[in-house]
């Protein structure tokens, strides 16, 4: 048997919809969207377009142009804290954050800006207590992952981003992790900002990346370029989504992307998240059971991602193992969130992290356990 | 022969006598014999699976194969083990065991992969990450009692005093060595030592293993696998074996001759008289 408990990275595999799409669109359209008036051009443009459409019901967008595809949550992120702050501004963040937020926000401290961090407790959930006191002192952004991807910790986003609105403060949602599995209204929750990837729980091909701006926010674009509008004109256009999507877009990508989520819509986000919480619920009690086994729940659950360690073990080498003799994938090591394992208390070796997806059974689950049982049965 | 008994640890039938030409520094030849070390291969066999060869003097098959099987993870205890079968003259060592060891053979000479996404594992098998654990151990003894043992360690290798071809082993406590193992490989001669402990539930946590090869991270890693808390040799010790050391728990002492010795790791264990 061989079994993929890496959906926090991408999700495996993808439902054979996407895979068609992104075929046929190599196959049989070829052409750049937007690019061109030819037929292969407008049937290009039109899967964009229908892309566009189903993220922003997804995600709670009213405006599908509001809706901006980029090549992954990483450059969302980025687009967001380089456009937006400025040296000199605050900038709050949680402690459970991942490298794409932490890094650009150590570049951007080298010139001048302020990052705070909000603590978050023992399981990795956000002190929101401490939040609204940080908030009470002026701030340009706070930065917060929906959904944390090390140990699938739920931040109480809704409280935040009331607390956000009352400060006049916009929020970055960053939900890489949790886009696909917990229902998102980015305009009814009064978000700034939301970034997210299109390769994880929303099943699309790796390769593109979502954002949302609000319209009242006027955050500058990271890079300018073709449009395939307004090219009599040597500005980049204000409007949305040209004004954040130069270049040729990933078509395939899209293709796919739009399968994805049409089969996210058709099977009910709600039975998808059920599944795979419901699959870690059952991890976390199981590798409870195993002795020598430490197992890092958090206080609220909003994803599959389970994280844990064997007493004594690094561990890349129980990952190695369960590769090699079992023919498991797992994650091991710090998941690209140092800051997020030092708040667990697993800096610097790391978890181990399983995380299922939808398409994950519970005899997946039962062989990783039983892998896992043999590993610490041989160190007894 | 097929038999489960070893033969007799005889510097006669280790060492044999080769004709070989002596010059001095005129080109005058000798003629006279040399004594060398006897070398053979022995093929193991886990339940009737190849497991591998090893190249060896030839002694002590038993526990050599048992030594060898459990320090790489095929075998767990002695009851694990329904036979051993030995033919020293096909050169063949077959153990069937409870346990059908398919697992543990997908992980035989497998490198531990790591991601560079965290502080990495020491190991580079993924057996030996599996299988070393922090050595548990109050053993505390005297410079002069680890110089005393190892001086009896000399004394009692009659093949090396012949031959200069075999590494010498030896399980000791502090009043005594407890058990003697040379060979051609010195991971041979400790695990054979393993093997013997093994065979006769032999506890560890009290003793010492003087060796006279290197001390590397392979040696080490099967001291940690039986729980050995203080490694001595009278040779030097790699980078990777102190560095193994320091995490696993284990004294090192090298370089141990002319009655002195280098302590890499471990030093707590050194029982030096000072006020406590």
């Amino acid at each position: 048997m061989s079994v993929y408990l890496d959906n926090a990275a991408t999700s495996f595999p993808k439902p054979n919809a996407v895979i068609e799409a992104a075929g046929r669109v190599l196959k049989d359209v070829g052409a750049s969207p937007g690019r061109g008036a030819h037929r292969h051009a407008r049937e290009a443009m039109a899967i964009v377009s229908d892309c566009r459409q189903k993220t922003a019901a997804i995600l709670g967008v009213k405006d599908p142009d509001r809706v901006v595809f980029t090549k992954n949550a990483t450059e969302s992120i980025n687009l967001v804290l380089k456009g937006w702050l400025r040296p000199g501004d605050r900038v709050l963040y949680s402690a459970m954050e991942h490298n794409s937020v932490i890094r650009p926000l150590t570049r951007l401290a080298s010139q001048g800006v302020i990052p705070e961090m909000i603590p978050c407790g023992p399981g990795g959930v956000l002190d929101l207590e401490t939040l609204k006191q940080m908030l009470s002192a002026e701030a340009r952004l706070v930065v917060l992952v929906h959904v944390s991807n090390v140990n699938g910790a739920l931040m109480p986003v809704e409280e935040v981003a009331e607390a956000c609105a009352s400060a006049r403060v916009p929020l970055l949602l960053d939900a890489a992790q949790s886009a696909g599995i917990q229902p998102i209204q980015a305009e009814d929750l009064g978000l700034g900002m939301l970034a997210c990837s299109g390769h994880k729980a929303l099943l699309g091909p790796a390769g593109v990346g979502i954002l949302y701006v609000r319209p009242d926010l006027d955050v500058p674009p990271l890079m300018e370029g073709g449009t395939g509008s307004k090219s009599e004109e040597l500005e980049q256009p204000e409007f949305c989504p040209d004004r954040y999507e130069s270049g040729t877009p990933n078509l395939p990508g899209l293709a796919g992307l739009r399968e994805g989520i049409g089969y996210i819509l058709e099977t009910g986000i709600n039975r998808i998240r059920n599944h795979e919480i419901g699959l870690a619920h059952y991890l976390e009690n199981e590798l409870w059971q195993i002795p020598g086994v430490q197992v890092f729940e958090p206080e609220r659950r909003g994803s599959g991602a389970v994280s844990f360690v064997v007493e004594g073990m690094n561990p890349a080498d129980t990952g190695s193992i369960l590769d090699q003799a079992f023919d498991i994938a797992v994650r091991t090591g710090l998941h690209c969130a140092p800051l997020a394992n030092r708040t667990l208390g697993t800096f610097p070796e790391g978890t181990v992290r399983v995380s299922p997806g939808f398409s994950t059974n519970i005899e997946n689950v039962e062989y990783f356990l039983n892998g896992l049982r043999w590993i610490v049965t041989r160190r007894a | 022969m097929n038999s489960g008994e070893a033969p007799e640890n005889s510097a006669f039938e280790e060492a044999a006598p080769a004709r070989v030409g002596i010059y001095d520094r005129s080109g005058k030849k000798l003629d006279q014999p040399r004594w060398v070390v006897r070398e053979r291969p022995v093929t193991l066999y886990m339940n009737d699976r190849e497991v591998v060869t090893l190249l060896c003097a030839g002694h002590h098959l038993d526990e050599l194969a048992v030594g060898f099987l459990y320090t790489e993870g095929f075998l767990r205890s002695p009851e694990d083990i329904l036979g051993i079968a030995i033919d020293h003259e096909a050169g063949t060592v077959k153990i069937s065991a409870r346990e059908d060891g398919s697992i543990t053979e997908r992980l035989w000479q497998k490198r531990t992969i790591s991601s560079g996404c965290a502080k990495g594992s020491l190991f580079y098998f993924s057996l030996d990450a599996l299988l070393s654990k922090p050595v548990k151990s109050d053993i505390r003894i005297t410079p002069g009692r680890i110089l005393d043992r190892l001086e009896d360690l000399n004394h009692l290798s009659e093949i090396y005093r012949r031959t200069h071809g075999v590494h010498n082993t030896a399980l000791a406590d502090s009043d005594k060595v407890i058990l003697f193992r040379d060979d051609i490989g010195r991971h041979n001669a400790v695990d054979m030592v393993v093997g013997h402990v093994f065979l006769n539930r032999i506890p560890l946590e009290d003793k010492m293993l003087i060796t006279t090869g290197r001390l590397t991270s392979e040696l080490l890693i099967k001291a940690a696998k039986v729980n050995i808390p203080i490694l001595v040799s009278r040779n030097t010790a790699t980078s990777l074996a102190i560095e193994l050391a320091a995490s696993l728990g284990i004294t090192l002492i090298g370089f141990a001759r002319a009655g002195k010795f280098t302590v890499y790791s471990g030093e707590e264990r050194l029982d030096v008289g000072l006020p406590g």
